[in-house]
């Protein structure tokens, strides 16, 4: 009975790679890396880094897993779900409830201040209080500009607006595509530290692509793309 | 708990072509002002119409014969039993019967009280179709005394010559009194009966004899067994049905005009509201384009900002409900405004032109207020299933 619950509760939240390979990948891509063309499975809780140089599909995989592009063999399947068979609204929950991002591109509404950013997502699947914006924007010292046009803000002032749009919803898996790539190394730790809190609130994983090793992030498993 | 469209709002860069919005309001406004109207109007043509005929039993009961024209003169021109079949088959038409003509001689004389006799015809017409039977107008073999019933514009025809011949004038009651001989001669024999006015009828303008009558005579003096009748009659729910008109028009049958006419005028009355309607139909489905490519223009506009709220979580259908419910308040003025110009234009109607006539109503018809609902309800869903397209291409 005990081993039956364990078992479902393991089947749940898992995020699957089946011989996940990009189709404009050649095949001998799979020697190389430690993801492309092997099966891994990962669970909620979780500490994933990626180390991924140029060119290694870093960002095409986040892509794949958040379902924004299908050009891959293989599959990634979601709670034993293939997403590629998903329809738009099942990845809008998906988006909603259990998967959250940090782009290498940000995808910020640039014509929105910071503040409005924030609570477009927020008020999506809402996991804190409106209050929790300010605490946040505050923490990663961008509380003085909430107010200001998203387009007006520097590049690492809205990397920080990225960061913090990803952890004001609910998530089992929270992806990250070189999340502190104009960020000073304070500002990264600040940032990782909150971002590692709010995972520990949800009991989600981390999965953390960048192009080398971050020290402040504390992975459970380590794979070179 | 859903989140909140107003934040999303501003994403939406509606202010795009707002001309082209204005148009398609307007367009709609008018193409609904002009299909409401038309259907009220439709709706009073056909209760003005209905009331000013007389109906007996709720049916119109019409004489037919064949129009007879210098082509067809001389031809026989009698209805066969194919055409009486065929006149109650038409959904139209809830029965047909022929009026039957003697084929013998009868020529009536009134004894010494009018002293005038003439050749004079007989008719015959199925029970059913005659408005005033009494219980005497019967006949059986052996029977001394046939009666009539007599066509009262007759007897108005007869009070209009009579005193011209130096006879009397008579009313429906002395005229009833008077015994009539009738000496029937055919090719084989020879017999007189008595006869009295037992009824007069508005509806059949003849001398009608009971049905049985007839044909006991036209077999036993002229030896015919099956008569032709160059009339007939039709019992129809309304005389002025389009449909009727339009089949005896193609038939070349002819009828009594004026029993029709107030079925004619409908029949073209029709014809212009119906276009007119068609027209509205047509302006209102120019005026949806119109928004639906205002419509495409704004999402075409804010394609960047709902792909990226697609991206970031947002449902599709959630966005695209929520897209085309903005204009809904502006459809439902738009459409009220035309209900309540149309009733206005009813009231005007009624009170001014038809000075409160009391068959119409100062009121828009009910169908006219399903319609409003229906059209409502047309735009809404067409624009929710456009922009729920439109948002899928996107994701």
């Amino acid at each position: 009975m005990i081993l039956t619950v364990v078992f479902i509760y393991h089947s749940i939240m898992q995020l699957h790679f089946q011989h996940l390979l990009p189709t404009y990948f050649e095949e001998k891509a799979k020697d190389r890396s430690d993801i492309w063309g092997k099966d891994l499975v990962f669970s909620k809780g979780e500490m994933v880094k990626i180390v991924a140089p140029s060119g290694s599909g870093k960002t095409s995989l986040i892509h794949f897993i958040y379902g924004m592009r299908k050009e891959y063999t293989g599959n990634v399947l979601y709670d034993d779900k293939k997403t590629n068979q998903f329809g738009a609204e099942d990845f809008a929950r998906y988006r909603k409830d259990h998967f959250s991002v940090v782009f290498q591109d940000l995808r910020l509404f640039q014509e929105q201040t910071v503040f409005e950013n924030l609570e477009i997502k927020r008020q999506l699947n809402p996991f804190h209080p409106e209050e929790k914006i300010k605490e946040m924007a505050e923490r990663l010292g961008i509380g003085s500009k909430l107010q200001t046009k998203a387009r007006i803000c520097s590049y690492g002032e809205q990397q920080r607006t990225a960061i913090i749009r990803s952890l004001l919803q609910p998530f089992d898996f929270l992806l990250l595509d070189e999340p502190f790539s104009h960020l000073d190394s304070g500002n990264a730790q600040k940032a990782m530290a909150l971002m590692l809190e709010e995972a520990e609130k949800r009991n989600a994983s981390i999965i953390f692509a960048d192009l080398e090793r971050i020290d402040y992030f504390p992975y459970t498993r380590l794979f070179n793309l | 708990m859903s989140p909140s469209y107003k934040t999303i709002k501003k994403l939406l860069l509606t202010g795009a072509n707002t001309a082209s919005r204005w148009f398609s309001y307007i367009g709609l406004a008018i193409g609904m002002l002009l299909l409401l109207c038309s259907l009220q109007m439709f709706v009073n043509i056909q209760q003005m119409v209905k009331k000013t005929n007389v109906r007996k039993n709720g049916f119109d009961f019409i004489s037919v014969s064949r129009l007879i024209t210098n082509q067809n003169m001389g031809k026989d021109n009698r209805f066969t039993n194919a055409d009486i079949r065929e006149l109650k088959s038409q959904p139209f038409i809830d029965d047909a019967a022929p009026l039957l003509p003697n084929q013998f001689k009868v020529i009536a004389d009134a004894g010494n009280m009018i002293p005038f006799s003439s050749d004079i015809f007989l008719e015959a017409l199925d029970n059913d179709f005659i408005d005033t039977i009494p219980p005497t107008f019967t006949w059986t073999e052996g029977q001394e005394v046939v009666p009539i019933i007599f066509s009262a514009d007759l007897l108005e025809i007869y009070n209009v010559f009579a005193p011209s011949y130096d006879l009397p004038q008579l009313s429906p009651a002395t005229a009833s009194n008077i015994r009539i001989s009738l000496r029937c001669e055919g090719k084989l024999g020879e017999k007189v009966f008595r006869s009295n006015i037992v009824a007069f009828s508005d509806r059949v303008n003849s001398l009608l004899v009971p049905q049985n009558f007839l044909t006991w005579a036209n077999k036993t003096l002229e030896g015919v067994d099956s008569v032709k009748s160059s009339r007939v009659f039709i019992k129809t729910k309304d005389a002025n049905n389009t449909e009727l008109l339009k089949f005896l028009d193609e038939k070349n049958y002819r009828i009594n005009k004026d029993r029709t006419l107030p079925g004619r005028t409908k029949q073209v009355l029709r014809g212009f509201v119906s276009a007119l309607g068609i027209f509205g139909l047509l302006v209102i489905m120019l005026a949806l384009m119109l928004f639906s490519f205002y419509l495409q223009l704004v999402i075409a506009r804010s394609k960047d900002n709902l792909q990226l709220l697609l991206t970031i979580g947002y449902s599709p259908s959630w966005l695209s409900k929520n897209l085309a419910k903005q204009f809904i308040p502006v459809y439902i003025f738009v459409v009220l405004s035309a209900l309540a110009f149309t009733q206005l234009m009813q009231w005007g109607f009624h009170h001014f032109i038809m000075y409160d006539r009391p068959e119409l109503s100062p009121f828009v018809h009910w169908s006219v207020i399903v319609a409003v609902v229906l059209l409502i309800v047309l735009s809404i869903v067409a624009n929710y299933k456009m922009v729920k397209k439109l948002l899928y291409r996107l994701v």
